[in-house]
């Protein structure tokens, strides 16, 4: 049962870098990030403004 | 067969003269020799008797070196062997003549061999010493089965040294080659006999080193018939380290899992009325997301019955203001339809927020709603720490997959590139 020694090398290399992804908790999600949101936003939720608008909305059903 | 290598003794070769030219010619086969080609005129001679016969005239063609000189001696299969024939066949398939060459090799105590040489691709062949057992396209000899590659009639268009048969230019011979590599079985009908042989592939390097040649061996062009794959065994060891390597992935996978827990972060139930005149957004009580960076999965479960809604989330750092913004959508359908039930979607989503490092945070939520929909929607949020992406692990399974992949398409080519040469297709095997 002789393994093939490059391809285990770039195996044991992919393996190594999913689990350091998966560890650091990388994924494929997109959100976006915002820098210095203002504590007055827990007093005035509706002063937030999402800057999530190009998400795709369903709007359907059958 | 016997791994010990014995030496032929030097004996003097028997000599004679050419009844056309006067030359000496010499005898290396002993009495095994039936004809020999004169050296100097190019004549036949049948030396099956006490007296010399012209066989042939001097061929016509212009003269032939073999690119292993006549008495040139080499190992192979663990026995000394001298080259003491030359000739060239010829066989022409749709209007094309091809051409292979064929040494004829001796050694006293081994009896006779054969060297083929096509295009720099060799087979050191010995006659068989017993009868293929013949089914369609298949022989099988010794257990091994060969697939009929190609049938052709060959034609003697050279010959040079000595033969054990009365070897001259004209004759012909039906030969049906099966191929099982590194080995190739071959069946030469005359109205005579059929003979058996078997030819075991060497390349030209092999050859040289044997028989201690000077220079280079001439390069091999496309892919002959009997040559090995070289990625044959590579194969195999691919796929059984892309098996290794995956089962590696799933304890991955597993440990990831079982290691993420099931106990939520932070989780609450929440009602939404749409007909009320409120500001739909609010935000949840601080909570803690400990350990090191990870990611973050929110889960919303509905209640949501034909409808859909949407939530804008925003995962907040209480501490330094960091917001991760995503949005979820979540909607649910059934019904029945021609008299068949059906549903579309779920009454739960989940978001995974990438890369989060530990710290007290909160979640805003500002729900929206189906404008069709007047009733409440209730919803529960729930928050899981260090989730693993399970879309990594495909992604890697799938970067696996590549070498075995590549692997499997370049055999396939190397036996499309070996079975096109043939008339008769084959298995690929």
């Amino acid at each position: 049962m002789r393994s093939h020694p490059l391809f285990l090398v770039y195996g044991v290399a992919i393996l190594a870098l999913t689990g350091f992804a998966q560890y650091r908790g990388f994924t494929f999600s997109r959100v976006n990030q915002l820098n210095n949101v203002p504590k007055s936003i827990r007093d005035n939720p509706g002063a937030y403004r999402s800057h999530y608008g190009f998400y795709p909305r369903y709007i359907g059903g059958k | 067969m016997s791994s010990t290598a014995v030496s032929p003794p030097v004996v003097k070769a028997k000599a004679l003269y050419c009844p056309q030219c006067g030359g000496p010619v010499e005898l290396r086969g002993f009495a095994h020799t039936l004809s020999v080609v004169c050296p100097q005129c190019g004549s036949v001679l049948d030396t099956s008797g006490p007296l010399v016969h012209i066989l042939q005239k001097a061929q016509e063609q212009q003269r032939i070196e073999p690119g292993i000189p006549l008495g040139t001696r080499g190992k192979l299969d663990g026995g000394e062997f001298e080259v003491i024939g030359f000739q060239i066949r010829t066989i022409t398939v749709d209007g094309v003549p091809y051409s292979w060459a064929e040494y004829l090799l001796f050694n006293p105590y081994r009896g006779f061999a054969y060297l083929s040489e096509y295009q720099g691709h060799w087979n050191f062949i010995r006659v068989l010493p017993l009868l293929p057992s013949q089914s369609g396209k298949l022989v099988r000899v010794e257990g091994r089965g060969y697939m009929l590659f190609q049938r052709a009639v060959a034609t003697t268009t050279y010959v040079l040294g000595e033969f054990p048969w009365k070897a001259k230019v004209g004759d012909t011979a039906e030969v049906n080659d099966y191929v099982s590599p590194p080995l190739v079985v071959s069946a030469e009908k005359t109205d005579q006999e059929v003979v058996w042989s078997r030819g075991d592939y060497r390349t030209g390097a092999e050859i040289w080193k044997a028989f201690n040649l000077p220079g280079r061996p001439p390069a091999a062009i496309g892919v002959y018939e009997n040559q090995p794959s070289p990625y044959g065994g590579e194969l195999g060891s691919l796929w059984r380290t892309y098996i290794w390597l995956m089962v590696a992935l799933a304890a991955l996978m597993f440990w990831f899992t079982v290691s993420a827990g099931y106990k939520a972060a932070f989780q609450d139930h929440y009602v939404f009325s749409p007909g009320a005149k409120i500001e739909p957004s609010f935000v949840t009580p601080v909570f803690d997301l400990n350990g090191h960076t990870s990611a973050v999965r929110v889960d919303i479960h509905t209640d949501l019955d034909n409808s859909w809604a949407y939530f804008n989330l925003a995962l907040i750092n209480n501490t330094d203001g960091h917001a991760y913004d995503f949005g979820k959508e979540v909607s649910y359908y059934h019904g029945v339809e021609d008299g068949e039930s059906w549903s579309e979607g779920s009454k739960k989503a989940s978001a995974t927020v990438p890369a989060v490092p530990a710290g007290r945070y909160y979640l805003r939520i500002e729900p929206e709603l189906n404008e069709k929909q007047t009733s409440d929607m209730s919803y529960d949020v729930e928050v899981h720490r260090g989730v693993p992406s399970y879309g990594l692990f495909v992604l890697a399974g799938l970067l696996l997959l590549i070498p075995p992949i590549i692997g499997t398409i370049r055999r396939a080519s190397f036996e499309a590139a070996r079975w096109r040469e043939s008339d008769y297709g084959g298995s690929g095997a």
